[in-house]
């Protein structure tokens, strides 16, 4: 989330797409609910109502896998009737920069385009065809008028002409009128002081095109004026409760912790990585934070590696593994090298693949070519028990499999992120139950056995394990306050910065100390004023509101970076400093002003993001001291224009892996030329196929939780939704002869499931082009393990072996599946 | 002074926080269900389900709507149950609260006939014959807090107060649904403690969402012993 | 004569606040559900927040002081900002996702080729578990690549996990995990 949960009241328009949140987030709709008593418009689209539609104002359908041609509409409404924020989009986006004369567009394909025939990714883009055209001094020129042929406003009027009201319903399945209901409704937030949210989750993101989905809205959130505001912003729900922290300390093949960049082959250095992955500018008026990449490297390998980690070993850097140039290790990637016995060893530790992957039959298959597997859970479940699972025999499966308990979240202490980049402190309530143990202790008691292993004999490459920093226990048990603090980081000698001194083994105050010279320690550049010699932050419990009472709570816990709530908050205001709204203002500028020209410096409300004056004085004269509110952006300004993608700077809608059409409407490109698709014999596809008729999704019901691990051993949860079940329309259900409540299967190219039918007025068919489209939906939290019928299986042994090209996430929310009596 | 809850189906989504926040408070157990083909689960109130989000589907005005009603004991001001039951071991009226109490006591009594007397339909008897039902949660509101249902509900559907604090917010939302919804009710606010507002015709949310005419009220037995009884006035608190 | 519960407050003097068990007439023990004393009274109180959805709802954990040390009750933390008290169906349930018989309380092991689980000690699977790591590590460990450029890695080994980890736990975890030199470090955010 740009913003936070509270902030949705201060919300004058609300779209819920992509998500399901009065189910899957239910706390969120105490905001939703309190920004509708104030006036504010709810708006849901989703291919079936639920229990978020019931509540909405404004609810429509579309067919699955669709979103891009949904508001690709709505981003030539706002164009055609000129709803957008000029001064916002002009000053802030880069709307105004000229795109070099070798972009292009044609047919489904941007130029540049290169087909791949090994797999699995389709094809890729030459990504320097989509470069803008520099001045003089290596600053990207700019129409502020926005009227330049090249400029992207007018390549972004060119490039969604084609997404009209006819093709827009031909393709989604929506009424017109309802397309046009929706786009007016949310339009209206371009005013300056109105604010519209967009509540979206897995929804968006499990598609081909599922950064393509994010980045559209992302594109009418900067038109419309909505980035940095209170009650605006792009907000991810998230799924899991630490969801956040996980993917913030990169528990994930391409980033190192602060999304730094996974090191690749060819950076041979650290100057070369460092050289690599640091941006750089020449506009004076860009902050281009990341320009601060190599104080954060370096401060990781000090975490990494404490006193070994020294200038003349390059603090470690080659300690530390390297991924291959074009090398790709994702979650797919992982399963089809398990498939093909290419790994051995495995840790499956605190969730649980064999339900919760796509093409799950994959990845249960998979992990009888392991030697071992790690388990470290709850419950028994059905990837540590995959042995025993239906269709497998035992005696031929050779992995050996340790299965460790974990403790449950109340049994231990620490902090967790939500998405609203909150850090929160939990505590201990009882001991863990048996000989349970919580995650930290094991993975600080494994380490210490292998390092004494690597100590005591010979072993391959020992550096980098022995010299591992290693000393996060008190007395011999795990502290979660030691870790915390490295995260935090320490001055590892003393130093002095601005007159001040910071002795060694203190706690760095905030990033902006973090050195490149070793002198700092941080395991997270971003947790950096986290936990500080003030204390532990993220513990923190004030009830206070601060001056702009919109619920920011800046002493309720600890959120990145810097205690900023609502991150881009300096596209809040205008060029002059001065909120677009004055109700919900959440900084505004309160420097003194002499003869039409600010004097001082200094902002109230949220924490800015950075402290410099704004960009234009109150007599409209430019600073020179002043930067782009979008600091993270190597240019400063929001992108409308997207030359960093893989599969475009534009979204375009294609259709998903299995669709139910034989014409996209808006190329003769089907399939994203870009998304990655598998292709073991374990790993089929059909699509337009008259055995697999229907369009199926999967989501989430509020009862369960992901694959359901932690509800179905549960009776109070099961009690409310015990059975696997597939919601489909009246309509269907008669084409097929299903009666309300009975038993059916649901298959797809991959595998057949036994579901409940759920016969309901929320779906209903769709037309598309000229013919009825029917889908259904599944929830995908069951499994065989629990409840101990085993009848009730997992939804994704259904999902498809394909993903998006950006982050390889899996299009399990739009696929084709039969529907037929047991 | 009485405790009232009101319950707004108008923001209600069903989170079912109530249901599960119920059986979490008084440890009750869960039931082996099966889904008949409906997101509502257990299908009824039970002994050991005191409340229940009842969920139908509805077309009204060319519009669909998803209803929910969390069904529970009204805690009537003038409890037929109580009445019926004419044995204050059995079934009281805490003074404090207001609230309807059920104790062991009820395996004595005859539970179809409480049964057949509660308008809303409420009273569920075990397989021995005790009756249960909603407590208010009377434990907590006589230490300071809050029902556990209200206290977990995510959007303030549910409110809980004085009596006379709740008739009031209760009339107040209901002017502010109605711009909304035109034809929004309470139902039966003079006559319960748990006071819904919903915004179409309540018949569609729960058969027994009103006082039924067909049911309730008191039989010519039990109307004869409360006639005779020497305590009948004081069943009135 | 049997007093009824009105006159026995009458004749006790009990005020409303307090209701006494005693013999007069009936058992008060009876009565299911008023008792004026709350289960949570003599708990220990911590706070904790919500480990399903990424909310961050504050939840209150009580646990028994007495006996076990187990979980009586949890609910919503009224004093948290974001929720306010309030919890949904999953969090309502949070005390039976602790206390649950279905839990694995103790390190198990499954033989190749076994079709059971065998109860072990940590000791053991830990020391097994090191011993499985360094053999897969050091028996495939690349110090370059195809290219001949250094990569200090093994691809043999991979990790998924977890989002359902604290943030401490999360950054030791991954700090272990590439100190071994794995790049197939994947977790729930990828699907």
């Amino acid at each position: 989330m740009t913003n936070h949960w509270i902030d949705i009241k201060n919300s004058d328009c609300i779209l819920i797409m992509g998500s399901n949140a009065a189910e899957n987030h239910p706390i969120s709709f105490k905001y939703v609910t309190q920004a509708m008593d104030k006036g504010a418009k709810l708006i849901n689209v989703d291919p079936r109502f639920t229990r978020t539609s019931s509540k909405a104002d404004i609810y429509t359908a579309l067919r699955s896998g669709t979103d891009i041609a949904f508001l690709g509409g709505m981003i030539k409404y706002i164009l055609d009737n000129d709803l957008y924020n000029k001064e916002y989009t002009a000053a802030y986006t880069n709307a105004p920069f000229i795109v070099g004369k070798s972009y292009g567009f044609e047919d489904g394909l941007f130029s540049g385009y290169q087909k791949n025939e090994e797999g699995p990714s389709l094809g890729s883009y030459d990504k320097s065809k989509w470069a803008f055209e520099m001045d003089d001094k290596g600053v990207p020129k700019m129409d502020r008028t926005l009227t330049h042929e090249q400029c992207v406003f007018q390549l972004l009027k060119t490039h969604y002409k084609r997404y009209d009201l006819d093709t827009v319903s031909k393709v989604t399945g929506t009424p017109k009128e309802d397309l046009l209901t929706v786009y007016k409704t949310y339009a209206a937030t371009g005013k300056r002081d109105k604010a519209g949210t967009i509540m979206y989750a897995m929804g968006w993101t499990q598609h081909t095109v599922g950064t393509q989905n994010i980045r559209t809205m992302a594109m009418i959130q900067l038109l419309l004026g909505n980035m940095g505001m209170a009650g605006g912003g792009v907000n991810a729900l998230r799924g899991e409760s630490n969801v956040q922290g996980s993917t913030d300390h990169c528990l994930l093949w391409h980033i190192w912790p602060g999304y730094l960049k996974t090191p690749r082959a060819s950076n041979d250095s650290l100057d070369a990585y460092n050289a690599k992955w640091t941006p750089k500018t020449n506009d004076p008026l860009s902050a281009n934070w990341w320009s601060n990449y190599p104080k954060y490297s370096v401060s990781l390998l000090k975490s990494f590696f404490g006193e070994a980690a020294t200038p003349s070993n390059q603090f470690g850097y080659n300690w530390l593994p390297k991924v291959d140039d074009n090398g790709v290790y994702s979650w797919f990637d992982l399963f089809d090298a398990m498939y093909k016995e290419e790994i051995k060893g495995f840790f499956a530790w605190g969730q649980n693949p064999a339900c919760s992957g796509s093409n799950a039959s994959k990845i249960r298959k998979a992990m009888e070519n392991l030697d071992w597997m790690v388990n470290v859970n709850l419950f028994d479940n059905e990837t540590g028990s995959f042995w025993k699972g239906p269709g497998t025999d035992a005696s031929k499966i050779k992995t050996e499999v340790f299965m460790l308990p974990a403790a449950v979240s109340v049994e231990k202490e620490g902090s967790i992120t939500n998405s609203g980049r909150w850090m929160q402190w939990r505590y201990q309530g009882p001991k863990p139950l048996g000989d349970s143990r919580p995650d930290g202790d094991i993975i600080m008691e494994l380490g210490h056995r292998i390092k004494e292993a690597y100590k005591t004999s010979s072993g391959v490459f020992k550096e980098p394990i022995v010299n591992l920093k290693w000393d996060y226990d008190t007395n011999g048990v795990y502290d979660p306050h030691k870790a915390a603090k490295e995260i935090n980081g320490y001055f590892t000698r003393d130093i002095t910065i601005k007159d001040k001194l910071y002795k060694k083994g203190t706690l760095v105050p905030s990033f902006a100390f973090l050195q490149a010279d070793g002198s700092t320690s941080s395991g997270n550049w971003l947790y950096c004023n986290s936990y500080t010699e003030k204390g532990n932050m993220a513990a923190r419990r004030s009830q206070k509101d601060a001056a702009n009472n919109i619920g920011l709570y800046p002493e309720f816990a600890w959120c990145w970076p810097v205690n900023r709530r609502i991150i881009y908050n300096r596209a809040s205001v205008d060029p002059k400093g001065r909120p677009w709204d004055e109700k919900d203002w959440v900084i505004k500028f309160a420097g003194k002003e002499v003869g039409g020209k600010y004097v001082s410096n200094k902002w109230l409300g949220d924490v800015p993001d950075g402290g410099w004056y704004p960009l234009e004085n109150p007599d409209g004269s430019k600073r020179a001291d002043a930067k782009q509110p979008f600091i993270m952006q190597k240019h400063g300004h929001g992108q409308i224009f997207g030359p960093g993608r893989a599969d475009g700077p534009f979204p375009e809608h294609y259709e998903p892996l299995e669709c139910p059409v034989e014409k996209n409407y808006f190329s003769s490109r089907m399939i994203s030329p870009t998304a990655a698709v598998y292709s073991t014999k374990a790993d089929s596809h059909a699509t337009c196929d008259p055995r697999f008729p229907f369009v199926g999704t999967t989501y989430r019901v509020s009862e369960h939780w992901q694959t359901g691990l932690m509800t179905r051993p549960q009776e109070w949860l099961m009690e409310l939704q015990p059975n696997m079940f597939v919601e489909m329309s009246e309509e269907l259900a008669k084409l097929r002869g299903i009666k309300n409540g009975e038993r059916v299967n649901v298959s797809s190219a991959r595998a057949s499931v036994e579901c409940t039918a759920m016969v309901t007025k929320r779906f209903k068919p769709f037309t598309i082009g000229y013919s009825t489209v029917h889908q259904v939906g599944i929830p995908w939290h069951y499994g065989w393990r629990w409840p101990s019928t085993g009848t009730e299986e997992s939804a994704n042994l259904l999902t498809p072996p394909a993903g998006d090209p950006n982050t390889r996430i899996p299009e399990t929310k739009a696929f084709m599946v039969n529907v037929t009596k047991l | 002074m009485s405790k009232s809850i009101f319950i707004d189906t108008s923001i209600c989504t069903a989170c079912r926080a109530c249901q599960v926040a119920c059986k979490q408070w008084h440890d009750l157990p869960a039931e082996t269900t099966k889904n008949m083909g409906s997101f509502q689960n257990p299908p009824d109130l039970s002994f050991s389900t005191y409340k229940l989000v009842r969920m139908t589907e509805e077309m009204i005005n060319g519009r669909l709507e998803w209803l929910f009603f969390p069904d529970q004991c009204r805690h009537c001001v003038d409890a037929p149950c109580l009445e019926t039951a004419f044995d204050e071991t059995a079934i009281y009226r805490d003074p404090a609260t207001g609230a309807i109490l059920y104790t062991r006591n009820t395996k004595q009594l005859d539970a179809d006939e409480i049964i057949g007397s509660c308008p809303y339909n409420i009273p569920r008897k075990a397989a021995d014959g005790t009756l249960g039902k909603c407590d208010m949660c009377n434990d907590r509101v006589r230490n300071g807090l809050k029902p556990a249902c209200v206290t977990a509900c995510p959007t303030g559907a549910m409110t809980f107060g004085d009596r006379d604090e709740i008739l009031a917010s209760a009339n107040k939302r209901l002017e502010k649904v109605r711009q909304k919804f035109p034809k929004a009710m309470l139902l039966d606010p003079n006559e319960v403690n748990v006071i819904y507002l919903v915004a179409f015709d309540p018949k569609l949310y729960s058969e027994y969402a009103v006082a039924s005419a067909d049911r309730g009220g008191l039989s010519r037995g039990v109307a004869l012993r409360k006639m005779m009884g020497p305590f009948a006035k004081l069943l009135k608190v | 004569m049997e007093l009824n519960r009105r006159d026995f407050i009458k004749i006790s003097g009990a005020t409303a606040a307090g209701v006494a068990v005693s013999g007069l007439g009936f058992d008060l023990s009876q009565v299911k559900s008023h008792a004026s004393m709350l289960k949570t009274q003599y708990a220990k109180e911590t706070t904790t927040i919500c480990c399903y959805c990424a909310v961050g709802c504050g939840a209150i954990v009580h646990t028994s002081k007495r006996g076990d040390g187990r979980v009586i009750n949890i609910e919503g933390d009224p004093d948290h900002v974001i929720n306010r008290g309030s919890l949904c169906s999953k969090g309502s349930a949070l005390k039976q996702l602790t206390e649950n018989e279905n839990r694995l309380t103790e390190p198990m092991y499954r033989a190749p080729y076994s079709d059971k689980w065998q109860t072990v000690s940590w000791d053991w699977a830990l020391e097994k578990i090191t011993d499985r790591v360094k053999k897969t590590r050091d028996m495939t460990f690349e110090k370059t690549n195809a290219k001949g450029q250094t990569v200090n890695r093994t691809t043999r080994i991979a990790s998924l996990g977890s989002a359902a980890m604290d943030n401490e736990e999360c950054w030791i975890y991954q700090s272990l995990m590439r100190s071994l030199g794995l790049v197939y470090i994947e977790h729930q955010a990828r699907i």
